[in-house]
Formats: C-alpha cells, sequence, structure tokens
C-alpha cells in the first residue's frame, strides 16, 4: 500500500500528523502535509486508511496497489433522502463514517 | 419547559437559541431541531443543518457545493456591512475566503501553525499555566472565592497570544476586552447597538494592530506578525494591510473566548463527574481523551459564524436549499446526534480513549473544530493549552469545588461564561 497527499488540496490542519505523526510530516515552510515513506508498512494499513477519512479537505488518497487509484479524495454528495431515512430509523450509533469509510 | 409542544413549529431557530431557555440548556431544542427540523429554514431566510452526517457533509464540501460570498455581494448577505467595520473586517478574514486565496493565505499563516511549531509551545504554555495557578492560590487557601474564568480560563489564551503575537501582556488584556462586544455583533441576529458596540471595539483593534505592523516592520521579532509582515512586505498585491489586519482581527476572534469557554466547561465537567477525574491522572491518552469529550459536549462556537453560500440548488433530507442561499451548521447539535455518538447527553471520554484527536472509537468526527478547509487554524494550540492545564488544575487543586452558580454569558453563539466562581473545599481533619 502506498499513500499520497494531494498538496494542492492540503489545508494545513496537521490532523494527518497528529493521528500518524511517523507516516506524515508537515512542510516547515507553508505545513502542508507530505507522505515520508515509500510505501505503508502492513501493520499501519487500517491506521492510514482512517487518517485518510479523517482529513477534513479529503487530500490524502491511499493506493492499495503500483497500478491503482484506488479511493479517490473526492466530494461526496449529499447525503440521500433514502439514507437520511435510514438514518433518522436507526436509533443507534453508525458503524462507520457517513460516507462509506471507516 | 415543554420544548416540544413550545416549538411544534419553530420560526427561527436563531431567535429561540437566544431565548432565555436555550441560554440556560440549548441541548433540549437542539434535538427537536435533529429530528423534526433538521433543514430548518429561518424567517430571515438562513438555512440551520443540526444533524451530524449533513453538518459534516457541508463542511467537507466548502469550496465545493458551497463558498464564501464573493466582495461585490457583501451587501446582499450582510445588509448593514457597508455601514459596519466589524463586518467589513470578518469579509477579508480567511474564513470567508475562497481557493485559491483562500488557500495561499491559509499557508502564510500555517507555517507558523504546524503541529511541530505548537508542540514547541509547550513549556512557554506550561508555565503561563504554573504561574496563573500560583497566583490564584493565596486566595483559595485563605478559603475565599476566586473567578477561575476570569483569572484562568480567559488570562492562559490571551497570554499565549500575547506571546504569538509579540505583544505586550497589557496590550493584549485591553484589546481582549472587546472581543465578546464584537462576537456578539456579528451573530446573525444582533441589533444595531451591539453592531454599533462591536464596531467601536474593532475600530479599535484596527487601530491598535496598525502601528503593531509599523513596530513589527521596523523592529521584527520572533513572532507571528513579524513573520506575517515580512510576507506581506515581499508579496504586495496579495496580502494588502488590511488583509493583514484582519487575519490578526480574525485570530483574536477565534482564539480566545473559545478555548477559554472549553477551559470553563473542562473544569466544571470536573466538579461535576469526579468519577471521570482519573483520566486526567493517567498520562496523556487520557487527558487526551477528556479534552476531546469536553469538546464534543459543549461546542464553545455553537453554530458556524460566516455564510456558506449555495452553489447550486441542494435537496437534502427531503428539503431544497436553493442556490445562493445561506447555509449554517449547528455544530453543537452534530455533537450531540446519537447517530453518531451514542447516548450523546452522556460525559464519556471513553469515546475518545487512543484515537487520534477528533475522531471516536466509532470513527466519528468531533465537530468543534469544524472541519473541511476552514478547520480551526489554531486546533492544536487549544488542545495543547487544554492538555497542559487540567492535569495541572487536578493536581494543584484537589479540593476544588464551585463557590456559587457561575454566570452564563447571554449568547446564542457562544456557550461560555462571564464568571465561574471556585473555592477550596474546607479540609476535614
Amino acid at each position: 500500500m502506498r499513500v499520497v497527499v494531494d498538496q494542492d488540496l492540503c489545508g494545513t490542519s496537521g490532523q494527518c500528523v497528529l493521528t500518524l505523526p511517523g507516516t506524515f510530516r508537515q512542510r516547515e515552510s507553508d505545513g502542508v502535509a507530505e507522505v515520508c515513506v515509500a510505501t505503508v508498512p502492513q501493520a499501519l494499513h487500517a491506521a492510514v486508511k482512517l487518517a485518510a477519512s479523517q482529513c477534513p479537505v479529503a487530500a490524502i488518497r491511499v493506493i492499495e496497489s503500483d497500478a491503482g487509484d484506488d479511493e479517490p479524495g473526492s466530494a461526496d454528495p449529499p447525503p440521500s433522502p433514502l439514507e437520511a431515512e435510514r438514518h433518522a430509523a436507526r436509533d443507534q450509533r453508525h458503524p462507520g463514517g457517513h460516507d462509506g469509510t471507516v | 419547559m415543554d420544548v416540544q409542544a413550545a416549538t411544534a413549529v419553530c420560526r427561527d431557530a436563531f431567535a429561540e437559541l437566544a431565548s432565555p431557555a436555550c441560554l440556560h440548556d440549548p441541548y433540549p431544542f437542539m434535538r427537536w431541531l435533529r429530528e423534526h427540523d433538521p433543514v430548518h429554514r429561518s424567517a430571515s431566510g438562513l438555512f440551520l443543518l443540526s444533524r451530524h452526517a449533513d453538518i459534516l457533509w457541508a463542511l467537507k464540501a466548502t469550496g465545493d457545493a458551497f463558498r464564501g460570498p464573493a466582495p461585490g455581494e457583501l451587501a446582499r448577505y450582510f445588509p448593514r456591512a457597508a455601514a459596519s467595520l466589524s463586518l467589513n473586517l470578518l469579509a477579508s478574514t480567511l474564513a470567508m475566503k475562497n481557493p485559491p486565496a483562500h488557500t495561499r493565505l491559509r499557508r502564510l499563516i500555517s507555517r507558523d501553525f504546524t503541529m511541530r511549531q505548537i508542540d514547541d509551545l509547550r513549556p512557554s504554555i506550561a508555565r503561563i499555566v504554573a504561574a496563573r495557578l500560583d497566583g490564584m492560590a493565596p486566595a483559595l487557601e485563605r478559603g475565599e472565592a476566586v473567578d477561575l474564568h476570569r483569572e484562568f480560563a480567559l488570562a492562559l489564551p490571551m497570554l499565549v497570544f500575547a506571546e504569538l503575537f509579540g505583544m505586550p501582556q497589557d496590550d493584549m488584556f485591553g484589546l481582549a476586552a472587546g472581543i465578546g462586544a464584537i462576537l456578539e455583533g456579528l451573530s446573525p441576529h444582533a441589533s444595531d447597538p451591539q453592531l454599533a458596540a462591536a464596531d467601536a471595539a474593532s475600530a479599535r483593534v484596527k487601530a491598535y494592530f496598525g502601528g503593531l505592523i509599523q513596530r513589527k516592520r521596523t523592529d521584527p521579532r520572533f513572532d507571528i506578525v513579524s513573520m506575517l509582515v515580512g510576507a506581506h512586505d515581499d508579496d504586495a498585491d496579495t496580502l494588502s494591510d488590511a488583509e493583514l489586519i484582519s487575519m490578526l482581527w480574525g485570530m483574536l476572534l477565534g482564539g480566545f473566548a473559545t478555548t477559554a469557554a472549553t477551559i470553563d466547561h473542562a473544569v466544571l465537567a470536573m466538579l461535576a463527574y469526579p468519577q471521570q477525574r482519573h483520566w486526567l491522572q493517567g498520562g496523556a491518552v487520557g487527558v487526551k481523551a477528556f479534552v476531546e469529550e469536553v469538546l464534543r459536549c459543549d461546542a464553545p462556537a455553537m453554530f458556524s459564524s460566516i455564510p456558506r453560500i449555495a452553489q447550486r440548488d441542494i435537496e437534502l433530507g427531503g428539503v431544497v436549499i436553493p442556490k445562493n442561499a445561506d447555509v449554517r451548521v449547528l455544530i453543537a447539535s452534530g455533537n450531540r446526534d446519537p447517530d453518531a455518538f451514542a447516548d450523546p447527553d452522556r460525559f464519556d471520554p471513553a469515546r475518545f480513549y487512543g484515537t487520534s484527536p477528533g475522531m471516536s472509537t466509532d470513527g466519528q468526527i468531533m465537530l468543534s473544530f469544524g472541519h473541511g478547509i476552514h478547520f480551526c487554524l489554531g486546533a492544536q494550540l487549544a488542545r495543547v493549552q487544554l492538555a497542559e492545564s487540567l492535569p495541572r488544575i487536578q493536581a494543584r487543586f484537589p479540593t476544588l469545588a464551585l463557590a456559587g452558580q457561575p454566570t452564563r454569558e447571554p449568547s446564542a453563539f457562544l456557550r461560555t461564561f462571564r464568571a465561574l466562581p471556585v473555592r477550596l473545599h474546607a479540609q476535614v481533619s
């Protein structure tokens, strides 16, 4: 697995650095995040996906294989009415994030 | 009060949030909104989102489905903008900018707010915390009541800012006195006298920062203002003096009252739930969990203060938000949405134990710092101030108790206090 930060998109919140300080760092010059590992070790796969889902501007992209462009950090559609109904019907918590990521 | 009966139809949630019942406890009304009117259209035309999922989506979609008002549109979204200095200053802050200008300005300031820079401030924050607690100790030990809000919660972020901005402490205390008035003036339902008071305070802040910028230009030091003056001089056409003043004004508004409110709420949580104090004694991970839960339970800025303007018609929960509508999000309600945080009115730091800051063990986002491109610049600075304060308060004053009812600030926007009187319990011998 590889992970990349879209540096045009990065909002410099530093959230990824807080989540995984060994994997991400912030550039001194402007606070933009960068990845400091070539590949993500197996043990951190879940944590990196979590960091990607938590990025406030969805600037972190996880690439599962060398060929794939999995999980693009694109804008979500608004929560659909159907989803809102399910949402209302549920009286307990979500299993994961609203956008399907965990 | 029976909230559901009283608000079978809610004409204007912003007005309701300013009612005495909501100032006392806004959370029953927020629950009503989530359940009955989650995409609320107020009498004035503003929309207000109150469900966690919708809020998170709108925050993420800012810069895409939503934008800030263009300079030419200011009068449309702020009818009194032309005459108001505060609204004009607000219009040039980072929070109102759209990409790419936003991106560039944010990066200019971000270099002083990287996680590493904030971490470097820890020792100096710890020193200020210890000095303030030392200052309160004699009166407390004599059995007197001390106003923790003024003496500690408000003083700490002010002193930290004075250091960051390279300002004398007395100057900072003088400026900070006007912040409450400015925040009230910016509320969507501010009266004309409130706006006038805000403008008077903003004029003082603007004049002071104008002078400070000149001083830092001739005598730069290692502080944010000197750094921004430098960036400004290299690149005059993208960061004007006016923008620089707005940026500092915005940091002043965003930074203090919110941090102070959260320190107040944290101390109240320590006093209300003594069985949860163990989180503050078990090292950084426990402290972090406690801090995040305080932030979730009582978001200091209850709703977003800046317009998010719909770029197109947006359907949300069966309601069409028309293009160009001004959409606000009720952050404090999202944090109490049972779909995101089970049993949301219960104070339970375990929700945030061992997670990255701002995310629950269920992978849910705590909304108090926002999300998306306007994510709070000072989030980590606030967290460090809280984390350095709470264990020290606990260790220094283990018998701290309320000395009277806290006095709330009567604000629909900022959930905070005017006074938080505390004393030490008499030692039983």
